[in-house]
This record gives structure tokens, sequence and C-alpha cells, in this order.
């Protein structure tokens, strides 16, 4: 399994998928949630959910951290990058996230100093050549993306940047886990464990989906066949009565994680006591802010932010589709009110949002399958 | 030697990096070369960037690595 084409074999799949239907119980309703956006985008992009059997659903987890942002968090960003001293700089998907009164690339048209980055070391950069102004940093994104940015505090801070700060919005990937398996409305039987999260954070802070829930728990990469075989390792514990974590990712992700990266993260950032998700609610020390040694760096205390909530529109329901209670087609403003043009939702912007998915490239799965349950 | 021609495969090209905010968007580059904690480095399409490499430290030229945001966060392990 070495370059694209063998991880992309399409009669490799269908032999997996033989598997996988041969350990299927017909009887059984089996439900395996991808924790990861990233995953979601595969499922649809290739079409794996047309090779598996109808008894074996994949519900989409809470793994996007743009659509997990409550909207207060970018009405908060929006304030700071308006004031005129400043640079804003992010992501390119976070430009479209819409907030309360508009999103970030409205605010740029408007004349505010807003620009992407691909790094938060280019935020760094733009602070370096800008000596003049207030460079502010959006960051956002599970323990994948949280270790640039610690990265970049770092250098900041040896390197004595004191126009540089982060308007810190990164997130950990348990405690929504967590919060799920604890929930009453959702029945899952095993989890897709995140691939490049587990490359910062390891293997086992996934034991406790085992060992305190009895859900199996495979990490798995991101390619066509990586999904397939790790579906078919859920597949073998449920069959077989087993109940553990495993590792599909073998050729990038360590047992034990990268300790560098944990090493700097600890450094720079402390764990919030909790932290607002769209549709999860306020969760326990589920997210990071700046530890005392980089408090110099904090746009949170840097421009007094309040704090703000916000209620997400009416008739968006990407909370139920984040919990996997509904499935993004059965929101009713999908497609219609809600589409990848003009966002109602945050699971309708990032490309990993299960919604953007959906309408990118599942449509033709789900009306196949009303158009077959009509028959 | 082209580097696509010899790397892993990968689900993110460093033009083509789906949503860089996503956790998810690793893209394993080849190194080039080295300069203090930046390494030079190229994608399976051949796209070039320099990547901060101090979190995966020490690296060696021709190692993969999956990479995020500009900055390593892991390494691939050698086919055998």
């Amino acid at each position: 399994m070495k370059y694209v084409d063998e991880f992309r074999n399409g009669e490799i799949a269908r032999a997996v998928a033989a598997q996988i239907a041969s350990l299927t119980d017909p009887d059984r309703h089996y439900k395996l949630m991808e924790v990861c956006g990233g995953h979601t985008h595969t499922i649809y992009r290739h079409g794996i959910k047309d090779l598996l059997p109808d008894q074996v659903e994949l519900v989409h987890g809470p793994g996007c951290p743009v659509c997990v942002l409550p909207m207060g968090r970018v009405d908060e960003g929006i304030t700071i990058a308006e004031r005129p001293e400043v640079i804003f700089t992010c992501f390119g998907d976070m430009m479209r996230v819409p907030g309360s009164r508009g999103n970030l690339l409205e605010v740029k048209a408007e004349g505010a100093d807003i620009r992407m980055v691909y790094s938060p070391l280019d935020a760094l950069r733009i602070a370096r050549e800008n000596p003049d102004r207030e460079v502010v940093f959006y960051a956002i994104g599970f323990e994948t993306t949280a270790p640039s940015t610690a990265l970049t505090l770092q250098r900041a801070k040896k390197e004595g940047i004191e126009n540089f700060s982060v308007f810190c919005n990164h997130v950990t990937i348990v405690p929504p886990v967590r919060a799920l398996l604890d929930s009453p409305d959702l029945r899952l039987d095993a989890f897709i464990g995140p691939g490049h999260v587990s490359t910062v954070i390891g293997c086992r802070p996934y034991e406790f989906m085992s060992e305190d829930y009895g859900k199996p728990c495979v990490v798995a990469g991101f390619e066509p066949l990586d999904l397939l075989q790790s579906i078919l390792m859920l597949m073998r514990q449920l069959d077989e009565g087993r109940c553990e974590v495993e590792n599909q990712y073998g050729r990038v992700v360590l047992w034990e994680g990268n300790v560098q990266a944990l090493k700097s993260m600890a450094e720079v950032f402390e764990l919030r006591p909790y932290f607002e998700w769209r549709g999860l609610g306020f969760i326990a020390q589920s997210a990071l802010k700046l530890s005392p040694a980089y408090a110099d760096f904090d746009a949170e205390l840097r421009y007094s932010t309040p704090g703000v909530r916000v209620a997400d529109p009416k008739a968006c329901q990407c909370g139920e589709v984040l919990k996997g209670v509904l499935k993004p087609h059965e929101c009713k403003v999908f497609g219609t009110a809600c589409t990848p043009e003009r966002p109602l939702g945050a699971l309708m912007v990032s490309s990993e949002g299960a919604c953007a998915a959906y309408y990118n490239f599942g449509r033709k799965s789900f009306e196949k399958v009303e158009i077959g349950s009509k028959g | 030697m082209r580097a696509e021609e010899s790397m892993p495969a990968g689900y993110c090209t460093l033009d083509h990096d789906g949503c860089v905010t996503c956790s998810d968007a690793g893209i394993p580059v080849r190194v080039i070369s080295l300069e203090g904690h930046d390494a030079l480095c190229e994608d399976a399409a051949g796209n070039r960037a320099e990547i901060a490499v101090e979190l995966v430290a020490p690296v060696h030229t021709g190692e993969v690595l999956l990479t995020h945001g500009g900055v390593a966060i892991g390494r691939l392990k050698p086919e055998t």
C-alpha cells in the first residue's frame, strides 16, 4: 500500500466490502461514528457508503472545528478584526463562517484588514513585517492544529515580537466524544478514530471508550481503503465480542503520539474550565487557552473580549446533525435556505462539514435510498 | 526522481489541502533540504514549501513528514 492507486484500488475495496458484508448480522443495525470531518469527506467523495451493507450506518461526528464553533466566538473575532490598528489573520474556511451579523469576508469587504494565511507562522511573518500594526491570528482546530499555534507562539516569544497575539479557539477531541457517549439521544456501536489528531495525541486517550463505555475504536487513515479496512476491523471486533482501541493508521500514528508536540502544547496552553460547542452545549475542559506564561500574546486579554453568547438561527439544525441525531439532508433548510454558496449553518461552510459533504457528494446516495423506500 | 514516484500516498497536497482548519488536513512531504529549524519540502505533486520541523526533530533530508499548517507534526514510517 505505497501509492495512491493502491490506496484507491477498486478491486481491493470491493473485496474488503465483501468481508464487511460477511461479518454483518442481517438482523442487527450497526451505528459507527466517524469522529473526524476529513473521514466524512472521504466517505462521500469516494462513495464508501454505497459499498456497505444497509445494516451498517455511518454517523458523522463533531470533528470539524469550524462546524462546532459557536456564533459568539465568530462575532468576537469580527469585533477584533474591525479595530483599525489590527491586521486580522485566519485560515480560509474561517472567512465564510456566519456570525450573527455577517462573516469575516463581508467585514473585509467593508474595509477591515483581514488576511488569509495557510499557517500561523505566516501570521507571525506579517507581524515582523508590520511592526507598527497589531497582528492577531484566529487560532482554531483540534490537536492537529494546536501544535502549529504553540510552535508559532514559542518562536514569537523567543524573538520578542510584541505586536502579535492569538485569539485562541483550539478544542480537544476527547471531551466531546465522551459527551456524545453520555448523550441519551444517541446509541453508537463503535468509533472510527481521527487519524491526524492521533498523530499528535496518540491512541491511549481513546482507551476510555472501550474501558468505560464498552465501545471499540479504530484510529483510521484518510484514503478510501484506510476507511474500509477500519470499518472491517470494527466489524471484526463487534463480531468477536472484542472491545479495544486499534490503530489502522500505523504508517503515521504512534501509540504514544508526538511527545515533542505535546510538550510544546503543554508549555503554551492550558485547559479552559469549560467551552461552548455548537449543538453540544458547554463541555468541561474541552478547549485550550493560553497559559499564564503566554498571557502577553492572548488576544482575549489584549482586547478584553466580553464572551458573548449568540443563539443559532432557529431554522438551523446543525446541533442535531452534529450529534448524529439527524442526517444532513433531514435538516429542514438543507439545500434550500442553506447551501455552500449561502450557508446558514457552519456545517455547510467547511468542505469537511457533514452538510457540505452531503451537498457536494452524497445527494445521489440519499435520493436513491428515498426513491427505493417509496417503492 | 519526482517526489510522487517515491512517496507514500497522501490525502492532500500543498496546493490543495482541503480544509486547513480541520484536524485532518495532513500533508505528506519529502524533505529536500534543511536550514536550522525549517526545511524545504516537496509534496507528491511537486509543490514546495518551507516547513517548521522542530516538533519532529531530528530531521534528515529524504524523510517523509506529515505537515499541517506549515508545521511538521509527524513522520511516515519508511516502506519495508
